[in-house]
């Protein structure tokens, strides 16, 4: 018995020393949490490499890589652990922050800027529409290393049997006339189901705002006002109430699906259209190869608009060593890894001098209009203000509601009322410095 | 004397010991964050914000149960002073945002449903139509989980108490959805609702020949039917085992007794089974209550409440007010008003629904 309990005992004492050597990181090494909100999986994994060559290349910083579950388009499970450590001072020291939502935190004082870490050379080598949507109050707090496109892909074969006209740059893009006519010839043509793919299977949440927003804004309307950030008369106005007419009837009309059992109704050829985002792409032209084709977003009248903004790496204010979290940042900011990360998610490169590197991207690829459309200024960042997660989540409540049936003006009259009661609630916003 | 005082002494400290690590649990996980949410549902505490959180007082609550009823006037023509119709020869109402607008007194007011009555328009006006269409939400939910999840589970216990060959295996079957996670269900049953190609409506198709075709989560009319089958479905097999220890708990020779007196099947069940599962019944009633109150995994992942509200209930509005939107003192008013009514339902529940009555 005695034998037996020394055995343990030593047995014990053992495994803690082992236990205790394994979680000492070796002397002056300093360590480094980071957050992933966990994309697809071959995203994952590149972003996990990329942190491992970081990790093997020096031995100063080592940075631990958490992924935390989330959705593919913008999860809220995420956000809602990021919301529960902010509180909590549990912050991890880089965080990775879908766009809009980092000018709530950076009001806040979670996020640390990033300006004086930032050089004017790289400044000036930056995807302009990157440092827009990092910039809260004049000061830069998220960098990323790509932005988003939004765009309507298409069969070559079913555009010309259709016998549309082809948009080959965000010049010609289609008006909303000659929209609404390709759609009425598409879904005449016998081999497909419906004309687009609008992607609904993602329901009621950040892809309706991403996605169309810029919708109302190219009938003029928006979604706040962005001098007063107020949503009175706006997000209510007839502009937007015309917008959200069009994209009902494309449902009434039977050109698109609210229900969508999946992700595949373009490469399976239910739909002859999609309207998606960049993160799609790569599988579409895997299906279709040189078949499948991108074209400019459609010009609604007021203005030409599409979305942008992604996930962007953020420093927080609860970081013990921001420079090391830089060294870090900079790292994933060489033009190699940005290569190395959007050759898998086929997002476009957030630096220029990565762009003229690709084949996808750069003049002439198949993806080049998702640059066309960020450079030209026509991708337009969703609504800087630290009200943001009110202001989405009005917005797609009430779409959700609308294209389910309700009624467009009382919806958005509604939603603005959610808009205005959030900027009452937090007292105007008031800049903090 | 001395020992049994030091045997008494002992036995208390073990009752204290012994019940120390639920005791320490119910203190931490349920007993202060009841007393943290009643303290916050009085301030305007956010989630994230460099503001200060302040005191408010009942401001939330009155936020939570604000209601107006105006009545509509139709418009009329300036000059003549008739009332203007529309093409199909109905008055043609202003926009209430308009009326709620232009006057103080419906401050903070949004519109909530318009009725006719007796050829009059009344708009009923609510601070948070949000929150009272949940709580309208919540009680139809309850009001029709218990009774028809209860006869299921009532009846599947009945099926699977039959001195069939398998039992064991439909047993199995139909407790499976107890134990499996809501959200993965809830995932599966998106698939199975969707109205093209979900295999429900393939098959209401297939033996309706195509005439039914509801709509299912996308329509405000059958969203919530959608998910009270689902919650039925899924929960009603723990009903069945709690009903079937009750059934096999009935001593037989009272149905021999039964069978000599010449009682029929139904005059078996209706005369023994019933009232001898009377205080299993009251226990199924009151536990499934309490916990249809809680709905809120299948709301989350299929509709996140709409379509426009249809499925909106108590506990996703507070999730949804203080977590998502942020707003943590108002959510915690709503949970603290979730908790008022659940306790008094159970309490009047108790008392209507006395169990220690014996039965003989």
């Amino acid at each position: 018995m005695t034998r037996l309990l020394k055995l343990s005992i030593a047995l014990l004492i053992l495994l803690l020393l082992i236990m205790n050597a394994a979680l000492t990181p070796a002397q002056d090494m300093v360590e480094l949490e980071l957050w992933y909100h966990g994309g697809t999986q071959e995203e994952n994994d590149e972003t996990r490499a990329q942190v491992d060559r970081f990790n093997a290349m020096q031995d100063e910083i080592q940075v631990n890589f958490v992924e935390l579950a989330g959705s593919l388009v913008a999860g809220t499970g995420y956000n809602d652990a990021v919301n529960a450590a902010a509180v909590a001072g549990d912050l991890p020291c880089i965080l990775d922050l879908d766009g809009p939502n980092l000018y709530n935190y950076a009001w806040a004082g979670f996020l640390a800027p990033m300006d004086d870490y930032l050089s004017d050379e790289l400044r000036a080598d930056i995807l302009p529409s990157l440092i827009d949507q990092g910039t809260y109050n004049g000061k830069i707090y998220a960098m990323g290393q790509y932005d988003s496109g939004l765009a309507l892909v298409g069969r070559m074969s079913l555009l010309e049997e259709a016998g549309l006209r082809i948009p080959s740059s965000i010049d010609d893009a289609w008006d909303l006339d000659e929209f609404n006519d390709a759609l009425a010839q598409l879904q005449a043509l016998e081999s497909v189901e419906y004309a687009i793919d609008l992607k609904m299977n993602y329901g009621a949440g950040e892809w309706y705002t991403y996605a169309f927003s810029p919708v109302v804004q190219g009938f003029g309307g928006d979604l706040i006002d962005t001098e007063t950030l107020s949503a009175e008369g706006v997000l209510n106005g007839p502009e937007a109430v015309a917008a959200m007419e069009w994209i009902r009837s494309l449902f009434e009309n039977g050109y698109s699906t609210l229900t969508p059992p999946d992700d595949n109704e373009f490469i399976n050829g239910n739909a002859a259209m999609g309207f998606l985002g960049h993160w799609m792409a790569t599988g579409y032209y895997e299906a279709f190869g040189d078949d499948m084709i991108v074209l400019p977003v459609v010009n609604f009248g007021a203005r030409q608009a599409t979305g942008m903004g992604s996930w962007a790496w953020s420093i927080t204010t609860q970081c013990e060593h921001p420079d090391a979290a830089w060294a870090f940042m900079e790292f994933m900011l060489t033009p190699e890894e940005i290569l190395s990360i959007t050759n898998v998610n086929a997002a476009v490169p957030g630096r220029l001098s990565a762009l003229a590197m690709s084949d996808l991207f750069g003049e002439g690829g198949r993806m080049n209009i998702f640059v066309q459309q960020l450079e030209s200024g026509i991708a337009i960042p969703r609504p800087i203000t630290p009200g943001y997660p009110a202001v989405t989540s009005a917005f797609f409540t009430a779409m959700d509601n609308i294209i389910k049936g309700g009624d467009i003006q009382a919806e958005l009259d509604a939603a603005v009322d959610k808009i205005e009661q959030d900027i009452a609630d937090n007292d105007g916003y008031p800049v903090q410095n | 004397m001395k020992t049994s005082q030091y045997s008494n002494r002992h036995e208390t400290i073990y009752a204290w010991l012994m019940s120390a690590p639920a005791l320490i649990g119910l203190f931490v996980f349920v007993a202060l964050p009841l007393l943290g949410g009643i303290y916050w549902s009085f301030t305007n505490k956010r989630l994230i914000s460099p503001l200060p959180t302040e005191y408010i007082g009942l401001q939330n609550y009155w936020n939570l149960l604000g209601v107006q009823v105006i009545r509509l006037d139709p418009e009329t023509d300036a000059a003549t002073g008739q009332v203007q119709t529309d093409l199909d020869g109905n008055p043609v109402y202003p926009r209430t945002r308009a009326i709620v607008r232009g006057n103080p007194a419906y401050a903070g007011f949004r519109l909530w449903f318009t009725k006719d009555v007796l050829g009059n328009r009344y708009v009923v006006l609510a601070r948070d139509p949000t929150f009272l269409r949940a709580l309208v939400n919540t009680f139809v939910f309850v009001l029709v989980i218990v009774p028809g999840q209860g006869g299921l589970a009532l009846i599947m216990a009945l099926l699977v108490n039959q001195r069939l060959r398998g039992r064991y295996v439909f047993r199995t079957i139909y407790f499976s959805p107890v134990v499996t996670s809501m959200a993965v269900l809830a995932i599966v049953w998106t698939f199975l609702y969707n109205p093209d190609q979900g295999l429900i409506n393939r098959f209401l198709g297939a033996i309706s020949f195509g005439s039914i075709k509801p709509a299912w989560l996308v329509s405000a009319d059958s969203a919530l039917l959608a998910i009270i089958i689902l919650s039925a479905w899924q929960a009603a097999g723990f009903q069945m085992i709690i009903f079937l220890a009750g059934l096999q708990g009935i001593p037989q020779a009272l149905y021999e007794a039964a069978q000599i007196d010449g009682g029929n099947t139904w005059q078996q069940f209706r005369h023994v089974t019933i009232p001898q599962l009377r205080n299993t019944t009251v226990f199924v009633i009151i536990s499934t209550t309490i916990l249809a109150f809680r709905l809120f995994t299948q709301v989350d992942v299929m509709t996140k409440g709409g379509p426009q509200d249809a499925t909106v209930t108590v506990v996703f509005h507070a999730v949804d007010t203080g977590f998502r939107q942020q707003k943590i003192g108002y959510g915690s008013a709503v949970t603290v008003l979730f908790f008022i009514i659940v306790v008094s339902i159970a309490l009047i529940q108790r008392a209507l629904l006395k169990s220690d009555v014996e039965v003989e």
